[in-house]
């Protein structure tokens, strides 16, 4: 059956809208220590947390325009917490001093049916990854180091193999939309991380 | 010399050592060939200047006297070369041997004289005495001593001047100081200033005070003048809002105050003494911090007192916020910032009463914020999948398990701040009322301390803390009505915890008392008894006594005032919802209308 027209309307709902500020970087292996032993220091001072998440992408190919673009993510460390969906819209074009990347984003905690609701709706499983790591905070900021595993069978979480000798390190905040302060802070923050990891507003439109 | 004594042989060889040509690879030596005859001829030949010829008769005139001794190798030439002397291969043999020749002789002719010890004799030399081994010693020990003396002195200079170094380095060294600042403070370096923290933010916080300082070099000495006692290479600038020092009272209050006084709670307390050893710079930081706590504490409560709706509103007036947790009681919290200028310390028109403030219930504020603080970095916060937001994790429960709306706010933070202030207070109000006893439940036994400071310990027998209970009620009822006579104005004419009259009580004993009434007509005597319940009597005056038989005694009408007989009165048929009220009931019946 094919899939029904999609027009991709811009989301809205009965809450605040959220946006995300995101900040992205990469440190080889061998300087993840320091990078952890930093970022100890600079963030709030609690117990080290580490993840080990599976992330699905699905995708919904309308007729017209791009495609839509939803992420499913599990704990592997937690299998009994609920499932998180995500929508990511499109990095915000605003005045260019902004120094993070603003894009809308909505958070959904959902049940562990979650795959096959998708699939039902008419998704497809783009690509699927596992990503493990640390994860800090900072108040509001949140910073995830992680390292991506590509999924040699689909399905299976145990046989993996990484994507490439380096840690992905994303700095990010979620806040209501309007509120502009946000990235002030982050880029204080980051210029702390400095010479360790240089954290930047990477555009992923431009990567394509 | 020649010609005396025997002749003496002397034997003389030439080394006939070949000269070694070469020497092949595998060490063998290769001789120059010696000269055969007629090569040695040639040799000799070539030596014999023809251009001499017998002109040289002096010459062989003087090799013509030979030496007594004699060759003992001949040459194999038998022909007689005439010879020049200077070219004559064994003359500096022959002179050498000459010369020993002379010397020997003069030795013997020496040895011969001194022999005879007639002409010469022998002297030995005069020998050093050698120099004793102590005598050495006592050198030796002298030449070091003077040496380590000058070591140590030099010693002793460097260190006097390091040490003098270092407690000028102590005291006055801006980078030590800083060091000892870093070790209890959060510093960074921006720029070319540096800046502090001194919020409670990384411990949780998330209050939007930034609370940073700065440390700047104290330059203002005069290197000149003795520096003074207290001085400090390091000084902090705090932000101005933090400046002076803070504290949260809460007080209880019986009656509620004017509108007109709301709001200006302004007395204070004396600030602790700083200790000897704290650096200014840390008392500083630490009421500053301590400032910014109370602030948070009170936007909290502030923020709470609005929003939380309540069936007594509570009131929020510029820096007090007073609540009802009780009809007639009011519970006031205020927040006291001073900030330590003179002008504002004149003397409060009231004297500050020392036991008005809680100051449990102000540690409890101080406990309680900080308990929020800790929540706020507990793990529980933290995202599983990493993507997530922050947040509680029962919370994101929520959509999956389709909670509905009782149980949502079931599980949001049910009290606030105020809410467990409030019930604290009211706990401690109702605890200053009731009977004051404390029991310790141990673990083999109960302690129980009474008020009044007797101990009593109990087994483990239910029964012995029941019966124990019970007795206390009984004495408590009575104490009740001692209390209540000097509300209402009545006299206590008897008063006895243990009364020996009456039946025995199996438990304790009964207590009694009598009260008058004020103007004397009526009189209450209560005896309660643990296990005999409570018996009231009330006497009437004479006059209102109808049982009384008229006496011929009395005849004056002024003793119909006395009081007469007693009455029971039925206890549990009287008006009321427990003891006190009926006996306060029973006064006031009693007590006549002006």
């Amino acid at each position: 059956m094919e899939a029904p027209p999609v027009s991709v309307l811009p989301i809205t709902g009965g809450t605040i809208n959220m946006m995300e500020y995101l900040l992205q970087g990469s440190v080889l292996d061998q300087a993840l220590e320091s990078l952890l032993h930093r970022l100890r220091g600079l963030c709030d001072n609690m117990e080290p947390e580490t993840f080990a998440d599976h992330e699905l992408v699905y995708l919904l190919k309308g007729q017209q325009g791009n495609p839509f673009l939803l992420r499913a993510r599990r704990s592997l460390s937690h299998p009994t917490v609920p499932w998180h969906l995500r929508y990511l819209g499109q990095p915000e074009v605003g005045d260019k001093s902004r120094h993070a990347l603003v894009r809308n984003c909505v958070d959904v905690a959902t049940s562990h049916s979650l795959p096959d609701f998708l699939n039902e709706m008419g998704f497809r499983m783009d690509h699927e990854f596992v990503a493990k790591g640390h994860i800090f905070r900072r108040g509001v900021l949140k910073v995830v180091v992680s390292k991506l595993s590509r999924i040699l069978v689909p399905g299976n979480t145990e046989n993996t193999e990484p994507l490439s000798l380096s840690y992905l390190v994303e700095l990010s905040v979620l806040a209501p939309a309007g509120q502009d302060t946000m990235s002030e802070d982050m880029r204080s923050f980051a210029e702390q991380l400095k010479p360790l990891v240089h954290l930047e507003k990477i555009d992923p439109k431009r990567h394509m | 010399m020649s010609g005396s004594g025997p002749a003496v042989r002397v034997s003389i060889e030439s080394s006939c050592e070949k000269q070694v040509q070469e020497v092949s690879l595998d060490g063998m030596e290769t001789y120059v060939p010696p000269l055969s005859m007629s090569q040695n001829l040639a040799k000799l030949a070539q030596r014999i200047d023809f251009g001499q010829g017998s002109d040289s008769d002096e010459e062989g005139v003087e090799t013509e006297p030979r030496d007594p001794q004699e060759w003992g190798k001949q040459e194999p030439e038998e022909d007689e070369v005439k010879f020049q002397p200077s070219l004559w291969p064994w003359d500096s043999v022959r002179n050498n041997l000459r010369s020993s020749l002379t010397e020997m002789c003069v030795l013997y002719d020496v040895l011969s004289v001194v022999k005879e010890k007639k002409y010469m004799a022998l002297d030995p030399v005069s020998q050093d005495p050698s120099t004793p081994q102590v005598f050495q010693l006592i050198s030796k020990k002298k030449s070091l001593a003077t040496a380590a003396q000058l070591l140590l002195k030099g010693a002793d200079k460097l260190s006097k001047s390091v040490a003098e170094n270092q407690e000028n380095r102590r005291q006055r060294d801006f980078n030590s100081e800083l060091l000892r600042l870093r070790s209890q403070w959060k510093l960074r370096k921006v720029g070319d200033k540096i800046l502090g923290d001194l919020s409670y933010r990384s411990a949780g916080s998330l209050f939007p005070h930034a609370g940073t300082f700065e440390v700047i070099k104290n330059t203002d000495i005069d290197l000149d003048k003795k520096l003074p006692e207290d001085y400090c290479p390091l000084n902090v600038q705090i932000p101005s809002d933090l400046e002076g020092s803070a504290y949260i009272k809460v007080s209880i209050q019986k009656q509620a105050p004017d509108i007109g006084d709301l709001g200006t709670v302004s007395l204070f307390r004396r600030q602790p003494k700083a200790k000897a050893g704290t650096q200014p710079w840390h008392v500083k930081l630490e009421a500053a911090q301590n400032v910014l706590l109370c602030k948070e504490i009170f936007a909290q409560l502030s923020r709470e007192a609005v929003q939380i709706k309540s069936q007594i509103p509570h009131i929020v007036v510029k820096n007090q916020i007073i609540s009802q947790p009780f009809p007639g009681l009011q519970l006031s919290i205020s927040l006291c910032h001073s900030t330590g200028e003179k002008k504002n310390q004149r003397a409060s028109p009231e004297k500050p009463k020392p036991d008005d403030h809680l100051y449990v219930l102000e540690h409890n504020l101080h406990q309680l914020m900080r308990e929020f603080h800790k929540q706020t970095l507990s793990s529980i916060v933290m995202p599983h999948p990493a993507s997530a937001p922050f947040g509680h994790k029962r919370q994101r429960m929520a959509g999956p398990m389709a909670y509905d709306k009782a149980e949502i706010s079931n599980l949001q933070q049910n009290e606030g701040l105020l809410e467990k202030i409030i019930k604290q207070a009211k706990h401690i109000f109702l605890r200053s009322r009731s009977i004051q006893l404390q029991l310790n439940i141990g673990v083999e036994q109960i302690r129980v301390v009474h008020r009044d400071g007797r101990v009593i310990t109990l087994s483990h027998q239910e029964q012995e803390l029941q019966d124990f209970l019970l007795s206390q009620m009984s004495q408590h009822q009575v104490h009740a009505v001692q209390q209540l006579a000097k509300v209402m104005g009545w006299h206590v004419l008897s008063f006895s915890n243990h009364v020996g009259l009456g039946s025995v009580e199996s438990i304790g004993n009964a207590s009694a008392i009598t009260v008058a009434s004020s103007n004397g007509e009526y009189a209450i005597s209560v005896r309660n008894g643990p296990e005999s319940g409570c018996k009231v009597l009330v006497q009437f005056p004479r006059s209102q006594s109808k049982e009384l038989p008229k006496s011929d005694v009395i005849q004056d009408g002024k003793w119909n005032h006395l009081r007469g007989p007693y009455k029971e009165v039925h206890w549990s048929k009287m008006e009321g919802r427990n003891f006190v009220y009926k006996m306060e009931l029973l006064m006031a019946a009693l007590t006549p209308c002006p």
